[in-house]
């Protein structure tokens, strides 16, 4: 009966010194699991901090690009002008030039990959520019192949008057299904 | 009073991306800036834009037929390009010599396997400041010149490897 006491005893001093040792070894262990938790919230914030003044640094860079296109090019001086293609079956554009009132303003070489672009339906603002107001000429060149492969070369012309707003133009190539040729539209948008 | 505007805009625009980014601008070499984009004629009558290649690796060099070592960058590089082609390496090469009907033949039994291009104004040799050949631009996928390797000595052919090789890996 004795020895069953002691042995009891026993076992109990040796359990509750195991628990002790326990809750002493866990302590550092949670400080730096809390430690570790908050370092990396801290990271977190940095991180979307740094996300967000990226996106407004990016904000600001858009509207700064858009003040300057008006400043640049005002409303009541402005002329743009938009390269367009519909199908292009019968004509593989290679050039677009133009000329406003004989100067030669814009010059553009279209590769493979930016004309499919165009026959996808993508539109190309091949030139901004300022003009005073009154009657001006614009000449469109188009260089390509043109039907059977062989080397074509048109021009379409238009005549307009530049008011207050801005005029914009659109030279826009398609196929004539009826002639089996291309043809060249020059028009205004209002 | 519009160059004044846009001046400032420009210098307040770069502030502001100075600020935020930290990037401290370099030098106006070409090594380490954008490559100058452009388009030309190849010999083959396509119309090539340098910026189409972004994220390729491109080997930019200009040529001359009268050039001897030129022709020897020009056969390391086309061995560069059937090694590592299929890997996203694009050679591209200028030629500063007028385009006629013999150096299309001439260019045409080299067998490059890349775009020869015409630069009949010398417009791109005179944005890219060649004085002297041959002339090999390394450019990396975002664009950026990497090195400038100007001239033409025998092991050229390992050197441009081994850059060829670090910038396809990145």
């Amino acid at each position: 009966m004795r020895v069953i006491r002691i042995g009891g005893l026993l076992l109990l001093a040796s359990l509750s010194l195991a628990a002790v040792a326990q809750d002493d070894s866990s302590e550092p262990l949670a400080e730096f699991q809390v430690a570790e938790a908050s370092g990396q919230t801290e990271f977190r914030t940095l991180d979307e901090d740094i996300q967000d003044l990226k996106t407004s640094v990016m904000d600001l860079n858009r509207d700064l690009f858009l003040l300057e296109e008006e400043l640049l090019f005002p409303a009541n001086t402005q002329v743009a002008v938009f390269v367009s293609m519909d199908v292009g079956e019968f004509f593989g554009l290679d050039s677009v030039q133009i000329t406003l009132d004989g100067e030669n303003v814009a010059n553009y070489l279209y590769t493979a990959r930016e004309v499919d672009a165009l026959i996808r339906g993508g539109v190309h603002q091949l030139f901004l520019g300022n003009v005073r107001a009154g009657d001006h000429e614009l000449v469109a060149i188009f260089t390509g192949a043109g039907p059977h492969e062989r080397d074509y070369r048109r021009g379409a012309t238009l005549v307009f008057d530049k008011g207050i707003g801005p005029k914009y133009v659109e030279l826009s190539i398609s196929d004539r299904e009826q002639k089996l040729q291309p043809e060249f539209i020059v028009t205004e948008w209002e | 009073m519009r160059s004044t505007h846009k001046l400032i805009l420009e210098l307040v625009r770069g502030l502001i991306l100075l600020c935020a980014t930290g990037i401290v601008f370099a030098a106006t070499q070409l090594s380490g800036e954008r490559a100058p984009d452009f388009v030309l004629k190849s010999f083959v009558g396509a119309n090539t834009r340098l910026s189409e290649y972004r994220g390729d690796v491109v080997v930019l060099t200009f040529w001359a037929n009268w050039c001897s070592d030129c022709r020897a960058q020009l056969s390391d590089i086309r061995e560069l390009n059937v090694l590592h082609g299929d890997a996203g390496l694009r050679p591209l090469s200028v030629s500063m010599e007028r385009l006629s009907s013999s150096l299309r033949e001439d260019i045409a039994s080299l067998e490059l396997g890349f775009p020869m291009l015409d630069d009949p104004g010398l417009e791109v040799s005179r944005m890219y400041d060649v004085e002297s050949l041959p002339v090999a631009l390394l450019i990396d996928r975002e664009g950026v010149v990497r090195e400038v390797v100007q001239g033409y000595e025998r092991g050229n052919g390992e050197h441009y490897s081994e850059i060829v090789e670090r910038l396809l890996a990145e």
